[in-house]
């Protein structure tokens, strides 16, 4: 019997075709994805058939986690010939900070929160905000990975936006005063999305009772922003 | 990384050019290219939210004579619920599903009539659950509001077929448009019966059903709807109800 030749094969693997692979994955999730927005709670929104999709640009988007906790996150124009004055999401957040912190200063002239330049730039970069008025200026101070680990603290008391029944809008509460701030910021494309219902969605958890959503809605009333959306997950009518 | 191999086979002859064949390797690329995957897929998203709208009315108080009341007959009053337990948790029943509970109840209920022990003796209030089609049959509380609106459900039946054939026109974005008028002219139809849904929640009722019952009318075609707060009488006939069901 003759011996089996082994014949020497090279190991090398041609991985032009992965790599073509992975670059076609790629490119598709580059294209179809958005980026995750950080928020300080995650939830998980309640299905609907509704089609209808969340706008990108012109939003004040209302979160509200299980505890009851309440934050805001706004965001200006997309489109970037726009964006490039006044209504970039940024220049409006000043705006809506410098408005919101005013009118709190007028209603109570004996504890005024104070801001500096360096306190509002850190402003416009937060996606969400939700500490009450006094804890601001100590909140901007601090660090990002010390205001993400405050924000996501639900049992701090400062915490959250204050929010309660008020119905009188002489006296507005934290979250009157903000709502109150965005709507008139000056964007007029912001205003008007909000006047149609578009601008202002509010997002809650499945599981969420309804006595600590009605709080928000019964606001919202009270602001005469009767028109708004809630966030809801895509669903079809068999399930 | 890059291998320039030579293929030194048997004899050649002098001068004669030598074949080379150029290898890449690709491995690293291929892992870096992994990585930027993994990468984005943990930080993106590709569901979009959807959104619902509603408009609910003012807080400010309304004079009686204005307040358009709904027909009775039209009336319809849902009260959703959930069912939890001592530390606030949503139970779940056997398939795993929340226990979101519907009451409803047509008209003005009555409470006048009382027996000698407390209970109503006519509680109109019935209870159903939320549950999706199956197949093309509506179950649980869609199927009562289906029933209800069977006369608008029925024409935007017959527009849906066109709307499917292009009928109104060969622009698939004219088409919808047409589409939406005319199933808005249809829901909005005062020769038609068609029912006033009023939408009440409980304080311990999920978020998530509410946006059922809201859901239940885009899916009914139900134009008037509205969020209420709960009442005492709701409570009276929901306690009168859960009595009733414990005695039985």
């Amino acid at each position: 019997m003759g011996k089996v030749k082994i014949k020497r094969k090279s190991t090398l693997i041609d991985m032009t075709a992965m790599s073509d692979v992975t670059v076609l994955l790629l490119t598709f999730f580059m294209l179809t994805s958005t980026f995750l927005q950080k928020e300080p709670v995650t939830v998980m929104t309640p299905s609907s058939v509704s089609e209808q999709k969340v706008p990108t640009a012109n939003l004040a988007s209302i979160l509200v986690s299980p505890e009851g906790k309440v934050f805001i996150s706004v965001s200006g124009e997309a489109d970037p010939s726009v964006a490039d004055g006044a209504w970039a999401t940024e220049e409006i957040r000043k705006e809506i900070l410098s408005k919101a912190v005013s009118e709190y200063n007028r209603l109570h002239p004996n504890k005024k929160v104070n801001l500096t330049e360096a306190d509002v730039n850190v402003f416009s970069k937060l996606n969400t905000f939700g500490v009450p008025f006094q804890a601001l200026p100590q909140f901007l101070r601090m660090s990002q990975t010390e205001q993400d680990k405050v924000i996501a603290d639900m049992t701090r008391a400062d915490v959250g936006i204050p929010i309660d029944d008020n119905h009188d809008l002489d006296k507005p509460n934290e979250f009157q005063i903000w709502m109150r701030a965005i709507y008139s910021s000056g964007n007029d494309n912001l205003q008007s999305s909000m006047k149609k219902g578009e601008g202002i969605a509010v997002k809650a958890d499945k599981g969420t009772p309804y006595s600590t959503v009605h709080h928000v809605l019964d606001n919202l009333q009270t602001l005469k922003m009767n028109r708004f959306s809630l966030m809801t997950a895509l669903k079809t009518e068999q399930d | 990384m890059a291998q320039i191999e030579q293929s030194d086979k048997g004899k050649k002859k002098k001068g004669a050019q030598k074949k080379m064949s150029i290898h890449v390797d690709f491995t690293p690329m291929v892992d870096m290219n992994m990585l930027l995957i993994t990468f984005f897929m943990l930080c993106t998203t590709m569901i979009k939210s959807q959104t619902l709208q509603i408009t609910l009315p003012t807080n400010e108080k309304v004079e009686q004579e204005d307040k358009n009341k709904a027909k009775e007959s039209e009336a319809i009053t849902l009260i959703v619920t959930t069912d939890r337990d001592e530390k606030g948790d949503i139970k779940k029943d056997d398939e795993g599903r929340p226990m979101n509970i519907v009451y409803y109840y047509e008209g003005q209920p009555n409470l006048t009539d009382v027996t000698p022990d407390g209970r109503l003796v006519e509680n109109t209030i019935k209870k159903e659950t939320f549950l999706g089609n199956d197949g093309s049959l509506q179950r649980g509380i869609r199927k009562i509001l289906h029933d209800r609106n069977k006369q608008v459900l029925d024409k935007i039946d017959k527009l849906k077929v066109d709307w499917r054939e292009k009928k109104f026109s060969p622009n698939k974005d004219i088409n919808d448009s047409i589409y939406q008028a005319k199933a808005k002219e249809i829901r909005n139809d005062s020769t038609l019966t068609r029912p006033v849904v009023i939408i009440k929640a409980t304080p311990e009722a999920s978020w998530e059903s509410l946006i059922g019952a809201l859901d239940e009318m885009q899916i009914n075609q139900i134009s008037r709807y509205q969020i209420d707060n709960i009442t005492k009488t709701d409570s009276i006939l929901i306690l009168d109800f859960l009595g009733k069901e414990r005695a039985k």
